[in-house]
């Protein structure tokens, strides 16, 4: 089992009038090497579980183990270690340093992996390859389009070889050809074994083969799978 | 010990790359940095080298000089008075001295006029110097006088380019020879200053052969001073005593780092610094939350951010410092501090051209350092810290 959900709850504000139960109950398991899916409208809690599963923020209770590690307590350095190892996030707005080009962008996440800087531009160039954002390497970020943007971000979450990517809302800021590219490239990374969780509500994810699991979620909670 | 993982060249080329990259964000507190560096570094290495230039000079300087006065008021001192006090024990090097203030009265300027006994040996190293290269008989039967810089200049300018004529309190004319000016060196206390021989001197302020306007002498051992002081005023009812001591503090107090302009001088700085550091600590909530969010995000720990953040300020604050030193030490020390050094040696009497001379005093710039260093790098490090202890998805928002 690649990760396992136990009655995760996450409450915003707790304690406070303004208190806000964004998930409720939540268990799931998700094996190595699946494609999973988290649909659901805007509000839904899709984004919020991702955020715990990539070690982003914590539950209010509950456990969230991924390959063996309970990640849902972790302190900050392990958390920390947990994120640039094991996790590769691709977010919705990209989430890029904008001053920074493509391949800076990519290097940031391997600065304290311990590789030389030989090893680590070579990881670069081998990401890159694989999102095809290659050209624009040198690049500032800031000039870069909607679907250039993604592909570098692409190429972030896959430079450090992680087990598990997830994909918060990947499409939205993406017209149909940038999002089928997209979706192309998650094949790909499927086909290498990797364990994807995308969540969106974008109709595109629907049917698609690779995906083996589609997880509709409602008001915080898990509908039907 | 330098932490392992500064050495590491993956951190080192990323901080250079943000540094180059994000350069239009720190430019603005560097040149302000810059300024206030410069400045405080530019007053402190004035004040430091006057300091030094004037109390070298006062090393060269009698440890006492004694004159008559009479209700208060100085009076011409008996030239007997040298011979007794050469009587007191510990007593050395007693020479008589005429001095005054001539003012030259078509405009409201005045020189120093020293008369000395050339034959004596001289105080000063630099008056033993000039002396040694004069040509005594030539320059006695001549009637001549040595000038400052600041007279030179100044009688050039009313067209008294060899000779001078002063007024005699008689009301008859003295015409003396403008022999040679004194060197640029002892512009501090020669700029505004006449050397002549002792007896023309005193026919200029009208004194009789057997006066002058003091005595002045050494006693080499400091503990003698006190008893010195109470032999004199035993032997004479009517003296007053100037110590060496006394104007070497005095002259401590006129440069004080600690005191008056100074202080308005750090009440500016402060409020400018102030200004910065609020720039610094609003520029991190705004512009760097989000920043500092992605890098948690991609798997930089709390430490990891903390460590760029110091490591980033920190070459800023080098930067500065360095640079507001280095332009600090060339306009003072090469280019002798224009429009600054009229507010340390003022232009009401002659202009004068001060060369300084090259003092550094590392402690008081350590403390500008640490002064400067810490509240910046406070001011970038404690938001940081806020921001990134926060969970990465809120500081990426």
């Amino acid at each position: 089992m690649m990760i396992e959900i136990n009655n995760v709850n996450k409450i915003y504000n707790e304690g406070t009038p303004q208190a806000f139960e964004a998930l409720k109950s939540i268990d799931m398991q998700i094996d190595e090497g699946e494609a999973v899916v988290l649909s659901g409208v805007s509000g839904s809690g899709k984004s919020t579980l991702l955020s715990l599963i990539a070690g982003l923020d914590k539950p209010s209770s509950g456990k969230i183990i991924v390959d063996g590690e309970l990640i849902s307590k972790l302190p900050d350095l392990h958390a920390s270690a947990y994120r640039a190892k094991t996790v590769g996030v691709i977010f919705q707005h990209f989430n890029l340093l904008e001053s920074l080009s493509v391949e800076e962008n990519v290097i940031a996440t391997l600065i304290h992996s311990g590789f030389n800087m030989t090893t680590i531009q070579e990881m670069t160039r081998k990401s890159m390859a694989l999102a095809s954002i290659s050209h624009k390497a040198t690049t500032d970020v800031k000039s870069l389009s909607g679907g250039e943007k993604q592909r570098c971000a692409i190429a972030r979450a896959l430079v450090h070889e992680p087990k598990l990517i997830l994909c918060d809302e990947p499409t939205a800021n993406l017209d149909r050809a940038n999002s089928l590219k997209f979706i192309e490239i998650l094949q790909s990374l499927h086909n290498m074994g990797k364990t994807i969780i995308v969540a969106t509500h974008d109709p595109l994810f629907e049917g698609l083969s690779f995906v083996s699991k589609v997880v509709h979620m409602r008001d915080g909670a898990i509908g039907n799978e | 010990m330098l932490d392992k993982r500064l050495m590491n060249s993956a951190f080192l080329h990323f901080l250079t790359l943000l540094l180059f990259k994000q350069k239009s964000k720190h430019i603005g507190a560097v040149l302000i940095s810059v300024i206030i560096i410069f400045l405080l570094s530019a007053v402190l290495f004035i004040s430091s080298s006057l300091q030094y230039s004037l109390l070298s000079t006062l090393k060269t300087q009698a440890d006492f000089s004694v004159s008559r006065v009479q209700a208060g008021k100085s009076v011409n001192t008996p030239l007997e008075w040298v011979d007794k006090i050469m009587e007191i024990n510990g007593v050395s090097r007693v020479a008589p001295r005429v001095y005054g203030r001539y003012f030259f009265t078509p405009r409201e300027n005045d020189f120093l006029v020293v008369g000395i006994d050339f034959f004596d040996e001289q105080n000063s190293e630099e008056l033993k110097k000039l002396v040694e290269q004069l040509d005594l008989k030539t320059f006695l039967s001549s009637e001549s006088m040595l000038v400052g810089e600041g007279v030179k200049k100044f009688l050039s300018a009313h067209y008294f380019k060899d000779y001078f004529t002063f007024k005699t309190p008689q009301g008859s004319f003295k015409k003396v020879k403008i022999s040679q000016t004194l060197p640029t060196e002892a512009n501090l206390v020669a700029n505004d200053m006449i050397i002549m021989p002792i007896d023309l001197s005193r026919e200029i302020f009208g004194l009789e052969e057997d006066e002058v306007t003091d005595v002045t002498f050494n006693v080499p051992n400091d503990a003698e001073w006190d008893n010195i002081i109470t032999k004199l005023h035993l032997m004479f009812y009517d003296v007053r005593v100037v110590e060496k001591r006394e104007i070497k503090k005095a002259y401590e107090n006129l440069y004080n780092y600690k005191g008056g302009l100074f202080l308005i001088l750090y009440l500016v700085t402060i409020t400018t610094f102030i200004l910065i550091l609020y720039q610094r600590y609003s520029m991190v909530y705004s512009t760097e939350r989000k920043e500092i969010g992605i890098l948690r995000a991609i798997g930089w720990s709390i430490k990891d951010i903390l460590k760029l953040k110091f490591y980033e300020n920190l070459t800023i604050v080098i930067v500065s410092f360095i640079l507001g030193v280095i332009l600090a030490y060339l306009y003072v020390f090469i280019w002798d501090a224009p429009l600054l050094s009229q507010i340390f040696l003022g232009s009401a009497n002659l202009s004068n051209n001060v060369s300084f001379t090259p003092v550094v005093e590392f402690g008081l710039l350590g403390s500008i350092f640490l002064f400067y260093a810490v509240p910046f790098l406070a001011a970038v490090l404690i938001p940081a810290w806020k921001i990134a202890v926060t969970p990465p998805k809120e500081a990426m928002l």
